[in-house]
């Protein structure tokens, strides 16, 4: 089982706990909230970051990032399938959402970290794994334009434009579904050549990204969780330099 | 060597008596769009049509030399026959299979009726029944007409929101598991329908439950003991099967009660015919998406020499055939079988 947050009455205790250790504390009771599904858990810690005016960045990556990073382990070593992770998300997105609106543009390095439209393609209704790499994408700091599942072609591109997306990820998890990823590839460099498209789900390839002329696939639905985790783990590397 | 017709060729094959080659067949869709092009109609337009879709099948079989034919091909006709619609893509540019565009949203919505015969006459149930009579009676049943149903927990997800019905395996447990007790009574209750119709085989597609998703914890405790309520309802010949990982369940797959097991290629059939003897029939394991629209003809020849020397009795996609497919990669497909399935295999013998 998780460690709990020590309850109110011990208040005296953790009032007169340094700052530092307070971090520690609430990192360890995020990353275990994310790992054991504790959405209370995660809540409550993730609102005593802020009470406690520690870094809302910090959190999120070294305390409910890391923590999903240890579910993709675990992943890894079969120990969690897929209903864990979906559990570990949500725990994960309990904290962000209590979080998110104090990282500030210095946590990012100044600079937002830009905009992705995600979506999975007409003819799709799966959208697990979509959502897994959108829960990558939000935790990086991105502005996600999520336009859910089996969305039209055109509808892409209309999006990409409209928000002026740097990355546009789409997903098929059928590969009766995958051929619209290529036309909808297509629509979006004829406009604007310089967007990222990445391509994820269980039947896209890297020579299938190729011939389609995308810049990054994922290449099956469990690949995808665990290439966005690992980034995940990359980006928290990145931000402790 | 005596010539059997393809339907005596598929049934000898599950009664396990000597046939006189390797049926060439599938549980799933095999439905190619040259034989749609040929009968000059659109890939949308065939689902909602027995004509289209009895056309459609034969079709492909006698252009290419299938001795078995499998319909419907979209799987949203249970769903849309309990009120959850299908789009079906009708102004889309080319292949897009139906889909369920109004699942319940969770457990609280799940609405069922008491008989569950009433869906046999809802949305196209009653078009795939006509269907299934159009292929039985081609050329005075040459052909062997598969039907197929998805399992209970495959089914469960084309009628609730899938991570509501993940999460829940571990959260509502209970809730699901009644679900699942009624998906069970449904999946039964179309498969019964359909061996009534007089179908030569029926495959079970338990196809989202593979330890891509879940454990085999979790496949023991919730999967099986459903699936092995259906396989007890039905007649012979029954399929079980699941694509995706099935390395770690594949035992008990093979425990469910069905005559034989189905898997794709990420199954390792070796081993899974070690583990499971040479009684056992295995049916796989190529990817039909790799195999027959990606790979150049002259490579498909030895995918399929590899599933029958890693021990399949029958040469099945791991799923259904892309209707894009190449056709010269068919042809080389069906030639291979032909060719390499000559022999016996470890449950079939040869006349």
């Amino acid at each position: 089982m998780a460690r709990r947050l020590r309850p109110p009455w011990e208040g005296f205790r953790r009032n007169t706990m340094g700052k530092e250790e307070l971090r520690k504390e609430l990192l360890k009771t995020l990353h275990e909230g994310v790992v054991e599904f504790e959405e209370d858990q995660v809540r409550e810690a993730a609102q005593r970051v802020l009470d406690e005016g520690l870094n809302a960045y910090d959190a999120v990556m070294n305390g409910l990032a890391a923590g999903m990073q240890e579910v993709g382990d675990l992943y890894d070593q079969q120990e969690y399938f897929v209903p864990e992770l979906l559990m570990a998300a949500d725990a994960l997105y309990i904290g962000l959402d209590i979080l998110k609106p104090h990282i500030t543009l210095a946590d990012l390095g100044d600079s937002p970290k830009g905009q992705v439209v995600i979506g999975t393609v007409q003819g799709d209704v799966h959208d697990i794994g979509k959502n897994i790499i959108k829960m990558m994408f939000d935790v990086a700091g991105f502005t996600v334009h999520d336009l859910g599942r089996d969305v039209p072609l055109e509808k892409f591109v209309e999006e990409q434009l409209r928000t002026d997306s740097e990355i546009v990820a789409l997903s098929a998890m059928m590969t009766t579904t995958m051929m619209g990823m290529e036309k909808v590839i297509k629509m979006i460099k004829d406009k604007n050549p310089d967007v990222a498209i990445m391509l994820g789900g269980a039947p896209v390839t890297s020579d299938t990204a190729d011939l389609f002329g995308a810049d990054g696939y994922a290449e099956s639905a469990g690949n995808a969780v665990q290439e966005a985790i690992k980034m995940i783990g990359r980006l928290r590397e990145m931000q402790a330099k | 060597m005596t010539t059997m017709t393809p339907k005596e060729r598929v049934k000898g094959f599950f009664n396990r008596e000597p046939i006189d080659r390797m049926p060439c067949f599938s549980g799933m869709g095999t439905v190619t769009i040259q034989a749609i092009e040929k009968m000059g109609i659109r890939f949308a337009q065939v689902h909602g049509s027995a004509e289209y879709l009895a056309g459609s099948a034969i079709t492909t079989a006698e252009m290419f030399g299938f001795d078995g034919v499998v319909v419907p091909y979209d799987m949203c006709t249970v769903p849309e026959a309990l009120g959850r619609g299908a789009s079906l893509y009708e102004d889309a540019d080319g292949i897009l299979y139906p889909t369920v565009p109004s699942k319940w949203a969770n457990l609280d919505e799940v609405d069922m009726p008491e008989d569950l015969s009433s869906i046999f006459g809802q949305g196209r149930m009653p078009v795939v029944d006509e269907a299934i009579g159009i292929v039985k009676a081609h050329e005075n049943g040459k052909l062997a007409v598969g039907g197929w149903v998805l399992g209970p927990f495959t089914m469960g997800g084309q009628l609730i929101e899938l991570d509501v019905l993940l999460k829940g395996l571990r959260k509502d447990k209970e809730r699901v598991e009644a679900f699942l007790t009624k998906m069970t009574d449904l999946v039964i209750a179309v498969a019964q329908h359909y061996q009534k119709l007089g179908v030569d085989f029926m495959n079970i597609r338990e196809m989202g439950s593979g330890t891509d998703l879940l454990s085999p914890r979790m496949w023991k405790t919730l999967i099986k003991p459903n699936l092995e309520r259906v396989f007890d309802a039905l007649d012979s010949p029954k399929i079980n099967h699941i694509c995706g990982g099935t390395d770690l369940i594949i035992e008990m797959m093979n425990d469910c009660g069905a005559d034989a097991v189905s898997v794709d290629q990420k199954n390792n059939v070796v081993e899974t015919r070690k583990k499971l003897g040479n009684d056992a029939m295995i049916l796989g394991n190529f990817d039909p998406y790799g195999t027959l629209v990606q790979m150049d003809a002259s490579d498909v020849g030895a995918v399929i020499k590899k599933c029958i020397d890693d021990g399949v009795d029958a040469v099945w996609p791991g799923c259904d055939i892309w209707p894009d497919v190449k056709m010269e990669n068919m042809e080389a497909y069906i030639q291979a079988v032909r060719e390499y399935g000559k022999a016996a295999t470890s449950a079939v013998g040869r006349l």
